[in-house]
């Protein structure tokens, strides 16, 4: 009888769900390649010399961790427009506004999670070589690129690929600002149908195949890596 | 001894925090000098040397290079630090980079070497201390005694003026003490100056020309090396050489 109804919802919802599931994975992927961008200039900031830049940076990302998304979100949505900030509407691009503020807010959501996850990966990088690079002569900068990096970004990579995976399920949060994605989908086909319990059911496993899928490539990509000379 | 110095230090204090580590050291080292840093652990040796291409930044005192001042302000240390080779407990060989690029790096990068000139160079290098077979490898396919060995050759790739080595066999098994220390040996006898921190009481008394005795943070003192060992004068050099030999 359950499955039944599962077997329904997929058939005859089918589109409607994977529409959703199109949107959750587009604003995810936006986010989080956003959030690299701007977590590693954030992570450049946190570990600079420069006191009031370390500062600000330490700021933000203790903020931006410390506080809900939802609440980041709705701040972006519903409370910046209040004092004049907000972004167009664009006629040709449906819910141009809403996907915006829902991509801005999982980016800088994201972008402070990234900033820390590329700080730990180059600081897991042991100081010798660093040492050793600067003992030859090589300015800081030059060692960075040469030495640190190429190193740090073993530890980088399989730690961002998670940060992907926890976004696609945090997205979720974006529906309550009417973004249709896979949550938003899932409540309108339960509004129609009643069938509550199938409906969450078919949203956790559309969720779960697209993470696990993910997760999998992840630990693909940190074994090859490690398998690779150290 | 004056005419050819090469590196003089001038009442070098070291603190970190509250702590001083290096106490108003002077001293001085002369061009094809080879110089052992003797002394207790927590002594202040491996400080004293860091400061030296001032991978620490010294917090008083002067430190001479060629007659320039390298803690003043301006000063491009990266300039200073081309001709002064180190080498780590640690062997700190780039990871990422297989012994020749670990080697060619910095001469092609710093030095605008020419690749080939640069990889010559290198093969030259790595025959004399006999690793000719591994300039594909990998640090983490090779072992401690010839990390090293190629940490010495990388440094060797700058021409240095002076090398400083920092406990060079204090990480290695007892079996690959020998290999190193041999290799430190001949670069001794081509007439290379070397500033040696070190445990190995038979290389500082054979080997180097003068040792210093570096104890609380000063330097106890400061003979030719066969005077030192032979006839040690205070108490702490006394006690300290009764553990150690």
């Amino acid at each position: 009888m359950f499955f039944e109804t599962v077997w329904k919802l997929i058939t005859r919802y089918g589109n409607f769900f994977f529409e959703g599931l199109r949107n959750t994975l587009l604003i995810a992927i936006m986010a989080v390649a956003l959030g690299t961008v701007l977590g590693a200039l954030m992570a450049l900031c946190r570990m600079s010399n420069i006191k009031p830049l370390r500062w600000l940076a330490t700021a933000y990302i203790e903020f931006f961790r410390g506080t809900p998304l939802m609440v980041q979100l709705m701040f972006i949505f519903y409370g910046l427009p209040m004092i004049g900030i907000s972004f167009p509407e664009i006629s040709f691009i449906p819910d141009f506004q809403r996907f915006m503020a829902g991509i801005v807010a999982m980016s800088l959501n994201s972008c402070a999670y990234v900033a820390e996850v590329i700080r730990s990966g180059i600081q897991a990088v042991d100081p010798g070589q660093m040492e050793a690079a600067r003992s030859l002569g090589f300015k800081k900068g030059e060692a960075m690129k040469m030495v640190v990096l190429p190193q740090a970004i073993k530890n980088i990579l399989p730690a961002l690929g998670n940060e992907f995976v926890t976004v696609i399920k945090e997205s979720s949060v974006v529906s309550v600002i009417g973004i249709a994605d896979l949550m938003f989908r899932t409540n309108g086909v339960k509004a129609k149908t009643y069938s509550t319990l199938e409906c969450l059911f078919v949203a956790a496993l559309l969720y779960f195949v697209t993470t696990f899928v993910f997760s999998k490539l992840v630990s693909l990509m940190e074994r090859r890596m490690s398998h690779d000379r150290k | 001894m004056t005419g050819n110095e090469l590196l003089r230090v001038e009442h070098l204090t070291k603190k970190f925090g509250g702590l001083t580590v290096l106490d108003d050291i002077s001293t001085s080292f002369s061009a094809h000098e080879v110089v052992s840093v003797i002394g207790p652990s927590g002594g202040g040796k491996s400080t004293f040397l860091r400061c030296l291409n001032l991978l620490e930044v010294p917090t008083s005192g002067r430190i001479l290079f060629d007659g320039d001042d390298i803690c003043a302000k301006g000063t491009d240390i990266n300039v200073h630090r081309q001709k002064m080779g180190m080498v780590f407990q640690q062997f700190n060989l780039f990871n990422n980079m297989n012994v020749l690029k670990n080697m060619t790096a910095a001469p092609v990068k710093i030095l605008r070497m020419p690749e080939e000139a640069a990889k010559e160079k290198a093969l030259s290098l790595v025959r004399r201390v006999g690793l000719e077979d591994k300039l594909n490898a990998y640090p983490s396919q090779l072992s401690g005694g010839q990390k090293q060995r190629i940490a010495i050759v990388r440094a060797l790739m700058m021409d240095p003026e002076v090398m400083l080595f920092d406990e060079p066999t204090s990480a290695l098994d007892p079996e690959m003490i020998g290999e190193v220390l041999e290799v430190m040996k001949q670069l001794a006898e081509s007439g290379m100056t070397m500033i040696v921190v070190t445990h190995e009481m038979r290389f500082a008394r054979e080997v180097s020309s003068r040792t210093l005795f570096l104890d609380g943070g000063v330097i106890a003192e400061d003979k030719p090396s066969h005077e030192l060992f032979d006839h040690p004068e205070s108490p702490r050099l006394i006690s300290f050489l009764q553990k150690v030999l």
